[in-house]
């Protein structure tokens, strides 16, 4: 363009955030193609005896592991014929059809093959599927998930911002590290805070799946979701595992009463440079099925940390949506992810969340940021902290139900101080590095880690490694929570570790309220048939999400 | 309901599998308290059916149990009879698989923390012989009575065979 003249019209679009963002062309190839590439297979299915030995026109002999388990355990073959003779569309029009109950829909798509699925997807638009999300959901309440990190990885910090964010609504938080042997410490911040700010708090911590699963068992966390599954047989195994591994472990999760979701997303192959030309939906759909098979309740999809990758690309955007609603159709509970940061542009990042946060899923995000962007140790989140008066302000504009409350001032502050002594306490009786009142004060007051000091580091890795090393665990930190006064978050832990026994939260899509009863899709399952079904939103929770403390109130006029 | 588990779950099993492969409806409960998705959740409306695997009701795993010592950690864990009825009221909810799993988490229960995650480990892909898995799997039959976990196993070994993925197939990054 050098020397043509210039439009300032031009110039001022090209100055636009969104120009900042990548785009990039579909390319079938590498499988930089979101949904219905040419070179996806095509639907069929051929069973013997009561086994699929063609499956998506590949004979038996020839599956992938993962097409070998998907056939065996993620397909009902008695239902299969009749599912598989529909045409895309006819089925693709039941998800829409309030007058086809969800369970009659549930029916007929797990006996579909995985081709005929992501086709299934792409005879739909993005209204059609936000209509498919609303009625296909497991659990009919929606609920929230946040990110609890910092970038300092500093456990008051943690608990501090672990009780706001209960606080404010998130009914289960994740947590991951900056430092990795930071993790212990991270774990147990989360572990006392979210308790202070609702009790019945899930939380976890993410980290390589042995640790995770050591931390859960100790009774550190309660859940875990980053469990990684993948769409082609040789990114599987670059990720270190097989189904059949991964669904090894989700029973050692079962076997000590922990709740656990898989992890997947759109554009995971494509990163990993081996996505053998599929497209990216027909990828991750192979990922669903595995998760169905493998008998894992539930399923963290919506592209993730790979979303840089289908929102390059035409319809990428509309495909996240897809496999958030194919999770659904399978009967799983889905974390609908927007959560990674993607875009510069606060328009894409809005509308990006809007299928999820209007339909409603189990998990909206999962996570939001509860931290500033720079204290966000998932490589930077779509929404933060910072944006959470927009967000409450969207769920008034709209009366629609998306996890959240407003607060006020003095109660955050009064929950955040509670949270950073209670930890202050627990390090205290355990011998851990001290824990000042200055610290407690200014994690109290602070919004990011930036307006916080340095901990010792040295010392509170090696206090984090004895905590591992001496077998510490859930009661231990429960009955040091107690002998210091925090007699009702010692109750609080206890009441969690009493769900390791019941098991109730092993069941699809569930949430611990605060008198300890589990609500899943057993108990709360979506009814919606339509207008005046489903979730209704309650008056008195109307009433919490108009209240937000800034809006002026006619009686002050 | 103590020797007798191990059948009932065997057939439990194998009830799932043939729904899953084109069998007739599954027993939604077969045995086990007729425990079904009315009973849930187990920690409101079942407490009786609730207990640690010493036998401690779930109404004793209070704060002030574990404070005088009576309750301790071990005490905060599923007991295989739970996973019993989970399992169950997930069939009744019309979830085969996750019954399927819970049936082999049901096994678990009485593998050590450390063997279950060294497993885990071996199976994972290029890790482990064929033989070297067919050893784990005789393990999980004789050792711990675990058949589904055994079949499970023994399926992965003939999967990494045909498509290549035991420790012989790559070559060593040692």
């Amino acid at each position: 363009m050098a020397g043509t003249k210039r439009s300032k019209r031009f110039e001022v679009l090209e100055n636009r955030p969104v120009h900042l963002d990548g785009f990039i062309g579909e390319w079938i190839e590498v499988g930089l193609y979101a949904m219905g590439s040419p070179q996806d297979p095509k639907p069929s299915i051929r069973i013997e005896s009561g086994k699929v030995v063609e499956m998506d026109g590949k004979v038996r002999a020839d599956f992938s592991m993962i097409e070998q388990f998907v056939a065996d355990y993620a397909i009902n073959v008695k239902n299969a014929p009749e599912a598989m003779a529909k045409s895309e569309v006819e089925i693709a029009r039941m998800l829409v059809d309030i007058n086809v109950p969800r369970p009659e829909c549930i029916r007929i798509f797990t006996a579909l093959t995985p081709a005929k699925i992501a086709r299934v997807m792409d005879s739909m638009n993005i209204v059609e599927m936000m209509m498919a999300m609303q009625k296909m959901r497991c659990r009919q309440t929606p609920a929230n998930q946040a990110h609890v990190t910092s970038a300092k990885d500093h456990p008051v910090m943690l608990a501090a911002d672990a009780a706001e964010a209960t606080y404010r609504g998130f009914k289960e938080i994740e947590t991951t590290v900056g430092v990795v042997r930071y993790a212990p410490f991270n774990a147990l911040a989360l572990l006392v805070g979210g308790q202070v700010g609702r009790r019945g708090t899930l939380s976890q911590d993410a980290l390589e799946e042995a640790f995770e699963l050591q931390v859960g068992m100790r009774g550190l966390t309660h859940y875990a979701e980053t469990v990684s599954v993948y769409g082609t047989e040789s990114v599987f195994v670059d990720g270190d595992d097989t189904p059949w591994s991964k669904s090894f472990l989700a029973s050692a999760y079962a076997s000590r009463g922990l709740k656990m979701r898989f992890t997947s997303g759109t554009g995971s192959e494509v990163q990993m440079g081996a996505a053998e030309g599929k497209s990216m939906l027909y990828l991750e759909t192979l990922c669903v099925m595995v998760t169905k098979g493998a008998g894992v309740q539930g399923l963290q999809n919506g592209s993730i940390s790979c979303i840089g990758v289908p929102g390059a690309v035409p319809s990428g955007i509309r495909a996240v949506a897809a496999e958030n609603l194919i999770t659904m159709c399978l009967d799983l509970e889905v974390a609908s992810g927007s959560d990674q940061t993607f875009t510069h542009s606060d328009q894409r990042r809005t509308a990006r969340t809007i299928p999820q946060l209007f339909a409603g899923t189990d998990w909206i995000f999962s996570g939001y940021s509860s931290t500033p962007n720079y204290d966000n140790m998932f490589a930077g989140s779509n929404w933060d902290i910072e944006d959470m008066d927009d967000y409450l302000a969207l769920q008034r504009d709209f009366k629609i139900d998306g996890g959240m409350r407003p607060v006020k001032e003095e109660d955050v502050i009064a929950v955040r101080n509670k949270a950073a002594r209670a930890i202050q306490a627990v390090f205290a009786e355990l011998g851990f590095p001290p824990i000042t009142d200055e610290e407690v004060e200014a994690c109290t007051y602070a919004n990011g880690s930036k307006d916080i000091g340095d901990r010792n580091i040295p010392e509170d890795l090696k206090a984090a490694e004895r905590l591992m090393k001496d077998g510490i665990t859930g009661v231990d930190i429960a009955k040091a929570l107690a002998k210091r006064g925090f007699r009702d978050v010692a109750e609080s832990l206890i009441l969690m570790m009493r769900q390791r026994v019941a098991g109730d939260y092993l069941q699809t899509s569930s949430w611990v309220a605060s008198d300890g009863t589990v609500y899943s899709a057993v108990n709360d399952p979506n009814t919606y048939a339509g207008p005046g079904t489903g979730y209704k939103m309650s008056d008195e929770r109307w009433e919490e999400i108009k209240s937000i403390p800034w809006a002026i109130r006619a009686e002050d006029i | 309901m103590a020797q007798s588990n191990e059948e009932l779950i065997a057939s439990v099993v194998r009830q799932l599998m043939k729904e899953l492969n084109g069998g007739s409806a599954p027993a939604a409960a077969s045995g086990d308290a007729g425990v079904s998705a009315a009973d849930y959740p187990l920690g409101m409306k079942r407490r009786d059916l609730l207990k640690s695997p010493r036998g401690i009701p779930f109404d004793e795993l209070t704060l002030e149990n574990v404070e005088s010592g009576k309750v301790i950690f071990e005490d905060f864990s599923i007991s295989a009879d739970v996973l019993n009825y989970q399992g169950n009221i997930a069939v009744s909810a019309g979830r085969t698989q996750i019954a399927l799993n819970f049936a082999r988490a049901r096994e678990m229960t009485k593998i050590p923390d450390e063997r279950i995650l060294e497993m885990y480990n071996s199976l994972r892909p290029h890790r482990s012989t064929k033989d070297e898995l067919l050893a784990i799997a005789g393990e999980l039959q004789d050792k711990y009575g675990a058949s589904v976990c055994a079949g499970f196993v023994k399926e992965a070994a003939d999967v990494y065979e045909r498509r290549k993925l035991l420790k012989g197939d790559l070559p060593s990054t040692d």
